[in-house]
């Protein structure tokens, strides 16, 4: 047999190249096979699994405190694993808890759950992937990142509906929204009603200017009720609160609110300031009292009885209800029977009504000054049942024959004419007697 | 004016002129016509110290028709009445002041005549009662003064003072305890301190009264008129001292 020389070398060329190149790729994806299957025999024996977290808070807050718990899981089917150790490590949130050592064997097939704090401590807004690492025997490892999303964003509170018009004496009702534009629910969601720092101190200034005025509201508080609770406000929800706010005082107010919720364990708050303008109402009662008569009565030793008579008249446009004198709180004056307070009722507009009290004034009372001023307070309720009050003072002059009178006579005082013509009458009837003893 | 100024001499022409007339009607024997005339005169005197008796009462019920109407306001402020009746016991009570007063006064009159005369009995005095019911008349001119003062008094008082609120009328000590603080007042007692002065001054006069009504000695007579007037204003002062003057 007999072959071309020139196609045969060509051939043999081509064969010798193509073996060595066969053998190249042969040794070349001998190596890549080994890798992958080392890899194969690593994963085949690498049983344990973390099947899932859960993060409390959902969503941190900067500082906020909240915990992850990872589930770890045995996934070989017939035999048990030796957990050496879990950590949970990251570079922008800090841990706050220690790791596991030496957890123990876990079955196969079971579940373990790890919890691990973390603290968003100074960290900008963002997302955070800490990472947990769980040790097993025989070199068995997993590494888990998980993302942690850090958000700083507050809840709102904001003004929803406030009167144009607030009147002094007269309840206002201030409506506020609180919304949650967070991507977690808050809990614990609360709105309190804080005293207004600012007027407070002009009130005492003032020294307590509002209390001789002698209007105010009875109860004390301002702003009713002083805390409103909302409870848990999911994401994107909005709630509404109110306040009944009823000013004492003419002028600027300052009014503070506090809102407080929790994210998770962590209490963080906000704060609300609403400025209003208080006028005095042109509408509501204004009663004024006229025809006032103190009258002495009965008395006793040390204690001087008097019977107030007199009218009240309501000289505002609208109505005040349950109208009530009595007689106001002071030492030494005590109001007795039978009229320790006098009911009057309803008192339309223009309309008048007489009353009468009686009070008792020590003697120790009478002593002060030139006379006795006594309390007269007087009570009334607006349309909605809030309690009103209005104190005048009532001067009351001492009895004549007891002490001073209306006119200035006192023991052992007369008017000087009076006395001067006594004398002379006593000196005429002396001198008369004399003479007509003298002439017999 | 000779009684107040000089009643020793007044009564004792008083009394002479009597015995003067009872002299000359028993000379004459026959003058019984005039000596009747004269005594008809003696007994149409008593009109003159009966005169004075009432204006001292009239003038006295000034000052307790004054005082009726405190009385009247503390009722009217107790409500206790109905208005209506309220005006018909104020017209009654006014009215029934001033009469009681008046009536009074000449009741006084004769008991104080009766008593002086039953007193001037035990200084063997002599003269009939008439005659010592006229004098004590007389006696009555310094009330009239003394009612005055009073009804000046006692109008200044209540005029300017606050009547007191009796809720039960009926109920007298509580009456009595709403007048307490009333009765000792300065105006009160100032007008019973006159009442008294004046007092003393009628008893001055009573004194020449009785001795010339009487024929008692000056002795005597102070003993007879000062006795009944000290018991009297002793035990006024010892009830209640502002009570005089009203």
């Amino acid at each position: 047999m007999r072959f071309p020389s020139s196609l045969s070398l060509l051939f043999l060329a081509l064969l010798v190249v193509g073996v060595l190149v066969v053998g190249v790729v042969g040794l070349a994806g001998s190596g890549v096979s080994e890798a992958q299957a080392q890899v194969a025999r690593e994963e085949q024996k690498t049983s344990i699994q973390i099947t899932g977290y859960q993060l409390t808070p959902e969503v941190l807050m900067p500082n906020d405190l909240g915990t992850v718990t990872v589930t770890v899981k045995n996934a070989e089917l017939a035999k048990s694993v030796n957990i050496k150790e879990a950590r949970l490590l990251s570079k922008e949130l800090k841990v706050a808890s220690d790791s596991y050592f030496n957890i123990g064997r876990l079955g196969h097939g079971e579940s373990l759950d790890l919890t691990f704090t973390l603290k968003a401590t100074a960290c900008p807004d963002g997302i955070y992937y800490p990472r947990v690492l769980v040790k097993g025997e025989d070199a068995q490892n997993i590494r888990y990142s998980f993302p942690v999303r850090v958000d700083s964003t507050l809840l709102t509170l904001a003004v929803k509906d406030v009167p144009e018009d607030i009147f002094k004496g007269e309840r206002a009702r201030i409506e506020l929204a609180v919304g949650n534009p967070r991507p977690n629910t808050a809990t614990g969601v609360k709105i309190t009603a804080v005293a207004e720092k600012r007027e407070e101190a002009e009130e005492e200034e003032k020294g307590g200017e509002g209390v001789a005025g002698g209007e105010g509201v009875a109860g004390g508080e301002e702003l009713v009720p002083s805390e409103v609770f909302v409870g848990a406000l999911s994401r994107d929800e909005t709630k509404t609160a109110s306040f009944n706010f009823t000013p004492q005082t003419n002028g600027t107010r300052l009014l503070n609110f506090k809102l407080e919720f929790k994210n998770g364990e962590n209490l963080h708050s906000a704060e609300l300031s609403l400025p209003l303008k208080v006028t005095e109402s042109k509408k509501k009662p204004e009663l004024v009292l006229t025809g006032i008569e103190v009258e002495p009565s009965a008395s006793g030793s040390g204690i001087y009885n008097y019977k107030i008579t007199g009218d009240i008249n309501n000289a505002g446009l609208e109505d005040a209800n349950g109208v009530v004198m009595k007689i106001g709180d002071a030492e030494g004056v005590e109001a007795t029977h039978p009229y320790k307070s006098y009911f009057v009722g309803l008192l339309s507009p223009d309309d008048f009504s007489s009353f009468e009290l009686d009070v008792k004034v020590s003697e120790d009372r009478e002593n002060e000054g030139e006379g006795t001023k006594v309390p007269l307070r007087i009570e009334y309720k607006d349309e909605d049942g809030f309690l009103f009050s209005k104190t005048e003072y009532i001067a009351i002059e001492r009895q004549q024959g007891q002490r001073t009178g209306s006119s200035g006579v006192g023991v052992g005082e007369l008017p000087l004419s009076v006395v001067v013509v006594l004398l002379f009458v006593v000196a005429v009837v002396v001198g008369l007697i004399a003479y007509s003893w003298k002439k017999r | 004016m000779e009684v107040l100024t000089n009643p020793n001499r007044f009564f004792e022409a008083k009394a002479k002129g009597e015995r003067e007339e009872k002299g000359a009607g028993g000379g004459e024997g026959k003058g019984g016509g005039e000596g009747e005339r004269g005594r008809g005169e003696r007994e149409q005197s008593l009109k003159i110290p009966a005169l004075i008796v009432l204006t001292s009462g009239l003038v006295g019920g000034i000052s307790l028709f004054l005082m009726a109407g405190v009385t009247f306001e503390m009722l009217r402020k107790s409500q206790t009445l109905p208005q209506e009746a309220l005006g018909v016991v104020s017209a009654v009570g006014g009215v029934g002041a001033f009469v009681g007063a008046v009536v009074s006064s000449f009741v006084i009159w004769v008991v104080a005549a009766a008593l002086f005369f039953a007193v001037s009995c035990l200084f063997k005095g002599e003269g009939k009662f008439k005659r010592t019911l006229e004098f004590v008349g007389y006696g009555y001119i310094p009330t009239i003064f003394s009612g005055l003062v009073s009804a000046v008094l006692v109008y200044n008082f209540v005029s300017t003072t606050q009547i007191p609120v009796v809720t039960n009328v009926a109920d007298p000590a509580e009456i009595q305890k709403a007048l307490a603080p009333l009765l000792t007042s300065p105006l009160l007692r100032l007008s019973s301190a006159v009442g008294i002065l004046f007092m003393l001054w009628s008893a001055n006069i009573w004194i020449f009264g009785l001795k010339h009504a009487r024929n008692l000695s000056t002795r005597d007579a102070v003993l007879t008129v000062a006795i009944p007037v000290a018991i009297y204003i002793l035990v006024l002062l010892l009830r209640n001292p502002s009570s005089l003057g009203v």
